[in-house]
């Protein structure tokens, strides 16, 4: 992913509530919390947009059955892409909205006490969930700032670094699994951000002793 | 709806497109073919019996190893292993979901070293305590799927 980075300059900006509605629907549409609504709210369904593609012969897809290799393997990927570009499309329109800034908003205040990294990382975080490129180069940015210390740096890269741009490559990539799963679509996401934040404090113990032991060694 | 709007769902769109395109089905075309390697030469059966002990312990059999191998490299591969497993009746749903997160947790961690690391600029240093943080998070992640949630 080599999209750009959020503005820090519009970080001031007021959000409008259209910003958290746009955030809360997203998360609702992927969810899969629509699939079952009762009349028109279906229409907010992941799944029942991307669709499904005829049966031929009345009982398979186009990938037909007994298919192997590579061959099988494109077919499957193939049928894959139309799932991939509207959930891509919503991220995209999501952020157009500025959901993700009021992600940041939303954040901001649990950096600290959650990750051990200042409320000014807060839009970097966000923007590394949607892009790693985006997300590495503004760690960089603020580090040469100086708006985070070197610690907080090294802690701020094992956050993204588990996983990174999380979100982008779960709803690209992953949708390629969830046909197959038998848990809720993005139950597994967020299993996975939860260890990226555990994962962040584990580095923040590994670098407290790190820090002690060189502290030890001056003499 | 505003066009500026309209236009953002089309951007997305034509990214989907490059990411499915590009990324994933490369990645989804090779796993494919080289489970298919594996299978008929006989090596995914003995790395599956190698590694069951192992796997067993995440309620995965072993030949889903391969999953974790390959998405060490990059996701896309990960994903197309564990697509290739279930299409050949090795894996089932619930493996599928319980190898899901860990699936992203370790994913290319290879690429991502140079991606996010070096850009960055974290001391090489720290780099084994990273690798290490994602490994332990992708087996806690599994160990988690499997107790709670499958």
């Amino acid at each position: 992913m080599t999209d750009a980075p959020l503005s820090p300059a519009a970080d001031s900006a007021a959000l409008s509530w259209k910003a958290y509605a746009a955030l809360v629907l997203t998360i609702l549409f992927f969810s899969g919390a629509f699939a079952d609504a009762p009349g028109a709210l279906r229409c907010l369904d992941f799944s029942l947009l991307s669709g499904s593609f005829g049966r031929i012969a009345e009982e398979f897809t186009f990938l037909g059955r007994g298919g192997s290799g590579a061959r099988y393997g494109f077919l499957f990927a193939l049928s894959l892409v139309p799932g991939i570009m509207p959930a891509l499309s919503v991220v995209e329109a999501a952020e157009r909205m500025d959901a993700l800034r009021a992600g940041q908003k939303l954040l901001t205040p649990l950096m600290r006490p959650l990750l051990g990294l200042p409320g000014s990382a807060a839009l970097a975080l966000i923007s590394s969930l949607q892009s790693s490129d985006a997300g590495a180069a503004m760690t960089r940015s603020l580090a040469d700032q100086g708006l985070i210390t070197e610690k907080e740096k090294n802690l701020f890269a094992a956050f993204q670094f588990c996983s990174a741009s999380s979100v982008t490559v779960y709803l690209s990539m992953g949708t390629a699994l969830f046909p197959f799963l038998s848990v809720p679509h993005l139950l597994p996401l967020g299993v996975i951000l939860f260890y990226k934040v555990a994962g962040t404090n584990l580095m923040r113990l590994y670098l407290h002793l790190v820090e002690k032991k060189e502290l030890r060694h001056v003499p | 709806m505003s066009h500026s709007l309209y236009a953002a769902f089309v951007d997305g769109a034509v990214k989907g497109w490059k990411v499915a395109t590009q990324n994933m089905l490369p990645n989804v075309v090779l796993a494919f073919a080289f489970i298919s390697l594996l299978q008929t030469s006989g090596l995914l059966d003995a790395v599956g019996r190698l590694c069951a002990p192992v796997m067993n312990l995440f309620g995965l059999p072993g030949e889903s190893v391969t999953v974790l191998i390959s998405t060490w490299f990059s996701a896309g591969g990960g994903v197309g292993a564990a697509a290739g497993l279930y299409s050949h009746g090795i894996m089932n749903a619930d493996h599928v979901s319980i190898i899901m997160p860990a699936i992203f947790l370790m994913g290319a961690q290879i690429q991502y070293a140079g991606r996010i690391l070096g850009v960055a600029g974290v001391s090489p240093r720290h780099y084994p305590a990273l690798y290490a943080i994602g490994l332990l998070n992708s087996a806690l992640a599994m160990l988690t799927m499997k107790l709670f949630f499958v």
